[in-house]
């Protein structure tokens, strides 16, 4: 399901980045006793640079993936944008708020929702936690239960409310989150990997919600996520970064464009076929049993598929792009950062 | 303000229906507390069968005493009630970037830290505390004007003012050095410190250590003040007392916003 707001960038932004940099300084421990007694007195460190000059707008109504190898920068970016730590150098405007400032009036607009953090109280049912939510963030009575009910129910957990949150599955507790985290009608919310350790049926009905929530309430949402089908469910954009610079930052559709050559063709065929039946075609190929696979160029789909099927006895067959996961995996390896950049008319 | 108490209420409500949850462990805390108590009063009582006065001339006789030490457990109570639990916290929170999640929140993040939880076994000292003074008090030599009587709880608030400033500033040390457990013993070594009266600071290393923790770290004032208007002629070098812990209230919660708002500018939080 892909945003239907078409390019929400057009229309007002919702954040805005220029420069964005940070840079921490880590201290090397050394190993063993005598080194660890010498670094008392002096300690090696260095300078790591998490984001590196970061520039990009968001629209309202968009739905943004961040997508990166582990430290890539994408948990410091989102950190950055919710006015949890302060940049080296740059600038952000987040509705308009400088987020480190950390205003009231901003941080009542916006919700983070981390996927490795708890922040419902353990050993209390998630009802104690939305009462709190509901002082902390002043929401009248009737509009608090209006939107809690219509939360729980979307999500399927009105029974769970008043069980302790210790005793709930991580899936349910994920659920929970989000219903406290969107409470009070945040414009932006951003997800910092909302789905890791869920099961497929948990992370599917994360999908619908958050698809439907988004539409409904014309919310900007920033995910990151090591989840290709989180993305693919939900984002229409998808910013690559890679080593604290943005690799990519396009569309979905334009990544397999960009940056594939080839279509997967998946043949299934009667009798037990070889792959030196396709040598001749020139193309990768992998069978196993009945099942042949072969890669072959964008280009020459059309002239090469009638030639596969002609004569043999095909059960089924189906053409795919390659999985984005392969796709963003060999993008994160290729770290050619400006080469790899989307144009900008692309994006628009 | 009314919905900082609001929400500290919610936040007391919370913590309520959470230690009944684990009734047992709270009535563990509350015996466990109330008979380390138990021991030090025992030990005083011990120490007035050999003497009848704490220093000589000092006026801090047993019923004085035993109301400079009531005093004393009143204020712990609160500030171990109110804030410890809350700043022992911290360091975790910390640690693993828990502390993300209060900085998102449109409120104000001192607020948020020092305070969202509470300890309700701790205020079974306090109330011990309590009917020891009415105790002491009334087997003392001499009767508490009525100005004692009002200065008194104010006093009080003031002595949990400079604690609460320790314990923020401590908290500020824990976000810029991402890990501070020895900071908190620190903590419980220099409210040692307020456990006696200051006429023992005396001598020619005593006298220093006193002035130090009367103007420098004014932990001495902390139950010293209340504890010396309640329990000794309210008369001379009373009243410069009662002023110089006001001041000091008032400037040590100043310097502890101003410490801890420099140290969340700072903060850098965990990796997720």
């Amino acid at each position: 399901m892909h945003n239907s707001s078409g390019d929400a960038r057009t229309v007002a932004a919702v954040i805005e980045v220029e420069d964005l940099a940070k840079s921490y300084r880590v201290f090397d421990k050394p190993e063993g006793l005598a080194a660890s007694v010498k670094s008392l007195f002096h300690r090696p460190s260095r300078t790591v640079e998490a984001l590196k000059g970061v520039s990009l707008t968001v629209g309202r109504g968009e739905f943004v993936a961040l997508l990166g190898p582990n430290g890539a920068g994408k948990t410091t970016f989102l950190k950055l944008l919710s006015g949890i730590i302060t940049p080296t150098r740059g600038t952000a405007r987040v509705l308009g708020h400088v987020p480190w400032e950390r205003a009231d009036d901003f941080r009542r607009r916006f919700a983070l929702v981390m996927g490795q953090k708890n922040q419902l109280w353990w050993d209390l049912p998630a009802a104690e936690s939305f009462r709190l939510h509901r002082e902390i963030y002043r929401i009248e009575p009737g509009r608090f239960e209006r939107t809690r009910d219509e939360l729980v129910d979307l999500l399927g957990v009105r029974k769970l409310v008043l069980q302790p949150v210790r005793d709930l599955s991580l899936g349910e507790r994920m659920k929970l989150e989000l219903v406290a985290a969107l409470l009070h009608e945040p414009e932006v919310l951003f997800l910092d990997e909302p789905t890791i350790g869920l099961d497929v049926v948990a992370q599917h009905a994360l999908h619908q919600f958050l698809a439907h929530i988004q539409v409904e309430r014309r919310m900007t949402i920033v995910l990151t996520t090591h989840y290709m089908k989180d993305v693919a469910a939900l984002c229409h954009r998808a910013i690559v970064i890679t080593d604290g610079s943005i690799l990519y930052d396009g569309s979905l559709d334009q990544i397999v464009d960009r940056f594939t050559t080839h279509k997967i063709v998946t043949l299934d065929l009667d009798g037990t076929p070889t792959a030196a039946d396709f040598a001749h075609l020139g193309f990768p190929c992998e069978v196993r049993g009945p099942r042949v696979t072969l890669r072959i160029d964008r280009q020459r789909i059309a002239d090469v598929l009638p030639e596969i099927l002609r004569g043999r006895q095909v059960r089924d067959v189906s053409v795919e792009d390659v999985p984005l996961e392969e796709i963003v995996a060999a993008l994160f390896r290729s770290g050619a950062a400006g080469a790899a950049r989307a144009p900008a008319e692309a994006r628009a | 303000m009314a919905r900082y108490f609001s929400i500290f209420l919610t936040f007391a409500r919370a913590c309520l229906v959470r230690d009944m949850t684990f009734r047992a462990n709270f009535v563990l805390e509350c015996l466990t507390s109330l008979g380390w108590m138990s021991m030090n009063l025992a030990f005083y009582l011990l120490v007035f069968q050999f003497t009848p006065e704490i220093g000589k001339g000092t006026g801090w006789t047993r019923e004085p005493f035993f109301a400079f030490v009531a005093t004393g457990l009143i204020i712990n109570s609160i500030v171990q009630a109110l804030f410890m639990p809350s700043a022992e916290e911290l360091t975790e929170m910390v640690r693993t970037g828990g502390l993300d999640g209060v900085l998102v929140q449109p409120l104000d993040a001192q607020f948020l830290l020092s305070m969202h939880r509470v300890d309700f076994s701790s205020f079974a000292n306090g109330l011990v505390g309590v009917g020891l003074l009415g105790w002491a008090v009334s087997r003392m030599d001499h009767t508490p004007p009525a100005t004692a009587w009002l200065l008194y709880p104010f006093l009080i608030l003031c002595g949990v003012a400079i604690l609460y400033a320790l314990v923020i500033m401590l908290a500020a040390a824990t976000i810029l050095l991402g890990r501070n457990q020895s900071l908190y013993d620190f903590w419980f070594y220099l409210t040692n410190f307020s456990r006696y009266p200051a006429e023992i600071y005396a001598g020619p290393w005593g006298g220093p250590l006193r002035a130090l923790c009367t103007f420098v770290i004014p932990i001495l004032l902390v139950v010293n003040v209340p504890a010396r208007v309640i329990a000794l002629p309210l008369e001379g070098q009373a009243w410069g007392l009662v002023w110089l812990a006001v001041t000091a209230a008032m400037a040590s919660l100043v310097v502890s916003r101003i410490v801890f708002q420099t140290a969340l500018a700072k903060y850098r939080s965990a990796s997720s």
